[in-house]
């Protein structure tokens, strides 16, 4: 419903070359791109998650990772991590 | 003794043994050796003891023998303390006290190895001596003495044997672990019950695992094959997931798709995907710096483009500006965001974007408001002026962070003609359509349904509410704090207050009685006959509260009059200003010196009036083009933005009260309907009737040196 609106919508987006989202294991539960590049994606963003969560949460184990953001020259990749699920949005944001 | 249990069934133990008094014989030493050890226990026990307990207690022979012993000792003194055997113990025997006593046992020598040192002084030391010198004596001769012989003897050796024993291969593991301090906080706070289960977490502290994520997969049954930090290890073990039931996957992912959690962070993602393409245009509102991506590479033709593209409209808008004062800027020195202080850089308006989203698009925009308490939060109402284009209403709050979505959607059955959020409950949101009803919806909620709606009210307008203000009013000093009301004024020519309780109701505040006009009598009214009027009531198109005493408002017409009335006299006006010639659309007190306001109307003309004259002091007209509305600048007194059909125009006053300084043109067949100037921004919001709110950012205009007139 309000889930799929907004999912729709942020697709459309100018810019936005591909939305993943990923269960706890990994696995791809929705995704715009072939199956061979989410699979890489995820696997690689998920280790990438854990370990900023683990910095973040070394430091002070009362705070916990929400948002994270690679910047990188072609595109910036976002990923919104949670303990059920993973999503991620990569965005070309310059044109 | 006997002991019983909970349901009263007897439980003694039985005894493992019966004493034999046959058997009795004292032996003093090895009792001795008994008591020892159960003479710490009390001597009111040892009875019981020797009786019953020895049998649970010591299941070996040898204390058997012991007790067998302790028995026949205390065979005497069982006589004496028959009684004491035979007394029920309670509990409240539990708290009696009972005497210990404490006696001391003989030593008991376990292990005993003389010294062979012994003192000079004592009685032996002669012998002693004596000795000690034989044998030096006897260890001197020994050499070649006879006595002494030195042989060898080989004894037998047996035949070796191997023996093979096989047992289990005793398999061994590595296991490692990287230990985090949030691991051990974790553990601690959710496991409460079972401290130890960080034991071995805490042993391993050599980091040999690399995957420190493990650790979060204890429920999982897999981490013993993921622990070892080799990358083949990591995809042996993706693998062995994915091969896990699918049948649970799907639940879950359905119960992921629909969670919370998801629905939120969808939010914010979309929130910052915005952010990221409309940073620059965000930061030239909030009147920062932009920056420019020094890494972007393969983009800087698009975005050169972009900027070409912008110089072309402000190009365009440049050469159909007839009037000019300033000299006309050659197209290709303009640079969007450096501008070199020589070049005498004309004031203009440079949009940045819009609020516009499909479902917007078609409607028309009727009015806009600032949240009160948020100035990024704008409230937008849609729907149209004309009678025949008649389509349900949209009333939708944006906010500054996405405008391409909005916030919040609420729908309407009738065209939405005004709109404003209250002050005193800023989630409120008060709408007038155009059938003369007023809804007010709780912004807070995603609910598209209105709080209170005023269609069952009896008094309610029958015509389309033009305008409606939340208005603070000072009441009595003996009423303290201001209180609030709505105040709507409609088609119907009724100036009404409406009053919140669990219904919406209203209050005339004023009635709007057809004046005559001085000059010409409009025919189809005939004003002779008073009773043969359709409708005493002249049709009421716009009011404004005066900023700094809200007794006073104004209030427009459609018959082009403009009444000042006063909200303690309800029958009659104070004063008419007569100078339109057409409806009057909107009237506005100047923020600033607040003897001057302004109106517009139909007629192609905005007139600036002076509260204590009758006849208007200025007037401006540019085009032939109604003027929809008009609002004074927020910064400067001498600063109003109107809102024709095919252009905005910015006047400044304190330049020329001739031609507008900035004017802005729309697109063919878009017409501009409303402005809205920002509070804490030098922007301009305007509103078009293809459903978009265009931002545009002021630039160069002069700065107030004067706030008054």
């Amino acid at each position: 419903a309000e889930v799929e609106e907004t999912l729709k919508r942020i697709q459309a987006h100018k810019g936005v070359i591909a939305t993943i989202v990923i269960n706890a294991e990994g696995i791809p539960i929705r995704t715009t791109l072939d199956n061979s590049t989410t699979v890489q994606y995820a696997g690689l963003l998920h280790q990438l998650t854990m370990k900023a969560r683990s910095t973040v949460r070394d430091i002070d184990p009362q705070n916990d990772l929400t948002f994270l953001r690679i910047r990188s020259k072609k595109h910036e990749i976002m990923v919104a991590p949670d303990k059920e699920y993973l999503l991620i949005v990569i965005q070309n944001p310059c044109e | 003794l006997q002991v019983f249990d909970d349901v009263g069934k007897d439980v003694t133990p039985r005894p493992l043994f019966r004493s034999d008094p046959n058997n009795v014989v004292p032996r003093q030493g090895k009792l001795l050796a008994s008591s020892a050890y159960f003479g710490a226990r009390g001597s009111g026990f040892l009875s019981s003891f020797s009786m019953h307990q020895t049998s649970g207690v010591n299941a070996s022979l040898g204390s058997f023998s012991r007790s067998r012993l302790l028995t026949s000792y205390n065979f005497s003194d069982v006589q004496v303390r028959q009684q004491e055997i035979k007394e029920e113990l309670t509990k409240a025997d539990l708290d009696r006290r009972v005497d210990i006593y404490l006696t001391e046992t003989e030593t008991i020598w376990i292990l005993d190895m003389p010294s062979v040192v012994v003192s000079v002084e004592s009685e032996d030391a002669g012998r002693v001596l004596e000795r000690n010198r034989i044998y030096v004596d006897i260890c001197k001769n020994r050499p070649g003495n006879d006595r002494f012989v030195e042989k060898m003897m080989q004894t037998v050796n047996g035949a070796a044997k191997n023996k093979e024993v096989q047992c289990d291969k005793i398999i061994m593991e590595d296991k490692g672990m990287m230990v985090t301090s949030w691991d051990l906080y974790d553990s601690f706070n959710v496991s409460e019950i079972e401290p130890t289960s960080k034991a071995e977490g805490s042993r391993a502290t050599t980091g040999k695992c690399s995957k420190s994520h493990t650790t979060k997969e204890l429920d999982q049954t897999m981490s013993v094959s993921s622990d070892r930090g080799s990358t083949t290890s990591i995809m042996i073990s993706e693998s062995a997931i994915l091969a896990r039931n699918h049948k649970e996957e799907e639940c879950h992912s359905e119960a992921i798709l629909t969670s919370e959690n998801f629905q939120q962070d969808l939010f914010f993602m979309e929130r910052i995907l915005m952010e990221n393409i409309f940073q620059p245009k965000l930061a030239a509102y909030r009147q920062f710096p932009v920056l420019i991506d020094p890494d972007v590479t393969s983009d800087t033709s698009g975005t050169v483009a972009a900027v070409k593209a912008k110089q072309e409209e402000h190009n365009k808008e440049k050469k159909d500006k007839e009037e000019q004062k300033d000299a006309f800027i050659d197209p290709s020195t303009l640079s969007v965001l450096n501008k070199t202080p020589e070049e005498i850089v004309p004031p203009r308006l440079e949009r940045l974007w819009s609020y516009v989203c499909d479902l917007t698009n078609g409607h028309s925009v009727s009015s806009m408001a600032w949240s009160k308490v948020n100035p990024d939060l704008l409230a937008v109402g849609y729907g149209a002026f004309d009678f025949k284009e008649q389509k349900k209403g949209l009333a939708c709050c944006w906010s500054l962070k996405n405008p391409m979505w909005p916030e919040r959607i609420f729908q309407c059955e009738h065209a939405v003609t005004a709109l404003d959020f209250s002050m005193a409950s800023p989630n409120l949101l008060a709408v007038g359509m155009y059938n003369g009803c007023v809804a007010i919806y709780n912004v807070r909620s995603c609910n598209d349904a209105a709080l209170l709606d005023s269609s069952e009210s009896s008094n309610k307008h029958t015509g389309p509410v033009w305008q409606l203000r939340w208005v603070e009013q000072d009441r009595d000093a003996t009423e303290d704090g201001k209180k609030e009301r709505l105040i709507c004024i409609s088609a119907d020519g009724r100036i009404t207050e409406w009053l919140i309780q669990k219904r919406l109701d209203c209050t005339d505040l004023m009635k709007i009685k057809r004046t005559e006009s001085e000059k010409k009598k409009l025919p189809g009214e005939k004003e002779r006959k008073s009773e043969a009027l359709i409708s005493q009531q002249a049709p009421g198109m716009c009011f404004d509260f005066h900023p700094k005493d809200t007794n006073f408002y104004l209030a427009g017409t459609e018959e082009g009059h403009i009444h000042q009335c006063s909200c303690s006299c309800n029958e009659q006006f104070l004063e008419t200003y007569r100078g339109h010639k057409g409806p009057v659309y909107k009237v506005a007190w100047n923020p600033f010196s607040t003897d001057m306001f302004l109106s517009c109307s139909a007629d192609w003309s905005i007139i600036l009036w002076h509260r204590d004259s009758q006849t208007p002091i200025l007037s401006f007209s540019s085009t032939t083009a109604c003027v929809h509305d008009i609002m004074w600048s927020p910064k400067s007194a001498f600063i109003f933005a109107a809102a024709n059909e095919s252009r905005v125009e910015i006047w400044d006053l304190s330049v020329s009260t001739l031609n507008p300084v900035i004017s802005c043109f729309a697109s063919p067949r878009v017409k501009f309907t409303s402005v809205l100037f920002a509070e804490n921004t030098d922007c301009l919001l305007v509103g078009d009737s293809q459903g978009e709110v265009s931002v545009f950012e002021l630039q160069n205009l002069a700065a107030p040196n004067s706030n008054t007139v």
